[in-house]
């Protein structure tokens, strides 16, 4: 009887944690940019915290000559999907040491080429060999913590743990400072950021 | 009677412009917002897909419009289709402007000319214009001006295409009887089977006006396949210099490689590069003529001949053949041979060298013309995806020849 009692109390400290865990949301105002979205922000690290990738492949698209996303944040080890829709082959390769400058060859429509992203901090460019105007970013990270902004510049970061974190933004062309915040036991929390050249 | 003559030769001197195709149109990179190397080896000469997009009647292969960037203007919604007869069958035009612009210059070095050296800016400028019109139509043309030794000279050929489907279009002005294979070509020279001529003054090189059914299909499991196109036209001039058409005809066979009308299936690869394309074309020509010159009978001539275009990996080799047998009443008959060789290698996307070996003999049974042969080394810069620069030498191996070695730079630019 102890062990079912021990074991019901940690669960009840789970789910505490996890109901109590909060969103960190806010605006980024891209200055000198067409528009505020695909600027991604994210939590660089935590200390002494290691998460597992998912085991859900992210995806890529390739549709009418454009990669959809444009910028892809994930965990470092997810393995990402490229899928060729178009009537017309493609290509996936980046010149980037940190993705090990892979190249996916070229392939029909309807089917899926992958690759891994083991380093994090790595922020691979994904170019196409046969179509030189197509580009996209994917950013390698040390949490699952990360949002991608809208074209209004708005994001919300889910269900954050409480705690004091260091909030960085990426843009593929602006830059911006990072924030220090602190996620409490209940509540959002609002942080915006302004990127520029 | 003479003035007439006269007027028809300066219009036939013109039709020589047509020779500089200029096939690299920026306007379909503003269409579709895709770089020139979506289509081009190196501008004008097409990679695979370009040539399945012109097999295509100038569209994407699988359906134009998920891959334009600009919305058609339309000029009558879908639903007339249901009223015609009693209404115009709808169609578009292009929502942006279908002009571009191509600017040619050179700077010229004849090692014993007495003028060595020669800046030639501009030596071209084209304004082309090409597009569709609706799901079936689609157009090109061209308003061209050249310098020819201080001479302005001025040209406007064009085409109207019908393209009901890949397999069959009807194309009606500037077509394309020239046989030679990648006649878009990388290098300043052109090709001396383009430009021989007859006896009377004829040659491929003189873009040809008329009519020309052609097509292209995929070959088994989509990969390579057939093009043929068969054309009757005046053969010189854009008013014909005499009463007879001349026609015209190749078909080619491609083993391997893209599909000539494009399509995914089965095209997976390791390479991605857009100038790999690992196939084997063989072709084979045919043009039946009858030229005319002032003050000279005129001459029936027969052209047949064969050629083969090979891309594996960096590498493309192609050389073509042509035998011409030449008519005149009451002079000796003429047999003529004319062939080249050629080698690209690309170093880089944006650096290819090149190597061409040419041999004409105008006639074959006398050897009272010692026939001309020559190599052409060439590297081609694509500084941009739009500009282009040549560093060609023509080295003459025969001895009539031997003076007029020449080095040229020449700059290319489209917008």
């Amino acid at each position: 009887m102890k062990y079912p009692i021990i074991s019901l109390l940690g669960f009840s400290v789970v789910l505490v944690c996890s109901t109590y865990a909060g969103d960190i949301k806010g605006k980024v105002t891209a200055k000198g940019a067409r528009h505020s979205g695909d600027a991604v922000v994210y939590i660089d690290s935590i200390p002494g915290k290691k998460f597992d990738p998912p085991k859900e492949h992210a995806k890529m698209d390739q549709k009418n000559l454009t990669f959809i996303p444009h910028v892809l944040p994930i965990l470092a080890g997810t393995a990402v999907d490229y899928l060729n829709s178009d009537d017309v082959l493609h290509n996936v390769f980046t010149p980037e040491k940190c993705a090990e400058k892979f190249n996916l060859g070229t392939w029909p429509k309807g089917q899926v080429r992958s690759y891994t992203f083991k380093v994090p901090g790595c922020i691979p460019v994904m170019l196409c060999n046969v179509h030189p105007e197509m580009e996209a970013y994917i950013l390698v990270l040390e949490t699952p913590y990360y949002a991608l902004s809208a074209k209004d510049g708005s994001y919300t970061m889910k269900d954050i743990p409480p705690g004091k974190y260091t909030l960085k933004v990426w843009h593929e062309k602006l830059k911006g400072d990072a924030k220090e915040v602190t996620v409490g036991e209940s509540g959002d929390v609002e942080i915006n950021f302004e990127i520029k050249k | 009677m003479k003035t007439f003559v006269s007027c028809i030769l300066a219009a036939a001197c013109l039709l020589v412009l047509f020779a500089e195709d200029s096939w690299g149109i920026p306007a379909f990179s503003r269409k579709y917002k895709t770089s020139c190397s979506t289509c081009h080896y190196a501008f004008p000469m097409l990679n695979a897909f370009g040539e399945a997009f012109k097999n295509n009647g100038y569209r994407y292969p699988g359906g134009d419009e998920n891959y334009r960037k600009e919305e058609p203007v339309s000029l009558g919604s879908e639903g007339y289709k249901k009223v015609w007869p009693d209404a115009v069958w709808p169609a578009d035009i292009p929502g942006t402007s279908p002009l571009s612009v191509l600017a040619v210059g050179r700077i010229n070095y004849t090692a014993l000319s007495s003028v060595k050296w020669e800046f030639e800016f501009p030596h071209e400028l084209e304004v082309l214009y090409a597009g569709t019109i609706g799901e079936d139509f689609s157009f090109f043309g061209e308003l061209e001006v050249e310098n020819e030794g201080n001479e302005t000279e001025f040209a406007f050929p064009f085409a109207l295409q019908f393209d009901p489907d890949p397999v069959f279009h009807l194309r009606v002005g500037m077509v394309n009887a020239d046989p030679t294979p990648t006649q878009l070509r990388l290098t300043r020279n052109h090709y001396n089977m383009a430009s021989f001529r007859s006896r009377n003054r004829w040659r491929f090189r003189d873009h040809q006006i008329g009519l020309e059914v052609w097509g292209a299909a995929n070959g088994a499991g989509n990969r390579g396949g057939l093009t043929y196109r068969a054309g009757v036209v005046n053969g010189q001039g854009i008013s014909d210099l005499n009463p007879q058409k001349d026609v015209y005809g190749k078909l080619t066979y491609k083993i391997g490689g893209l599909g000539e009308i494009g399509g995914t299936e089965g095209a997976e690869s390791e390479a991605s590069e857009f100038y790999v394309d690992n196939s084997i074309t063989l072709g084979g020509f045919f043009y039946k003529g009858l030229a005319s010159r002032e003050g000279a009978a005129d001459e029936d001539f027969m052209v047949f001949g064969g050629d083969v275009d090979f891309w594996y990996g960096r590498f493309i080799a192609n050389a073509a053949v042509m035998s011409m047998n030449s008519d005149i009443p009451n002079l000796a008959e003429r047999k003529s041979l004319v062939y080249y060789a050629q080698g690209n290698y690309v170093l880089y996307p944006w650096l290819i060298g090149l190597l061409r070996y040419e041999w004409e003999d105008r006639d074959t049974d006398d050897d009272a013309v010692q026939p001309v042969n020559a190599v052409i080394p060439g590297v081609t810069v694509v500084a941009r995806a739009n500009v282009k620069f040549i560093l060609e030498f023509k080295k003459f191996l025969d001895d009539v020849n031997e003076n007029n070695d020449a080095f040229v730079l020449q700059m290319n630019f489209g917008i």
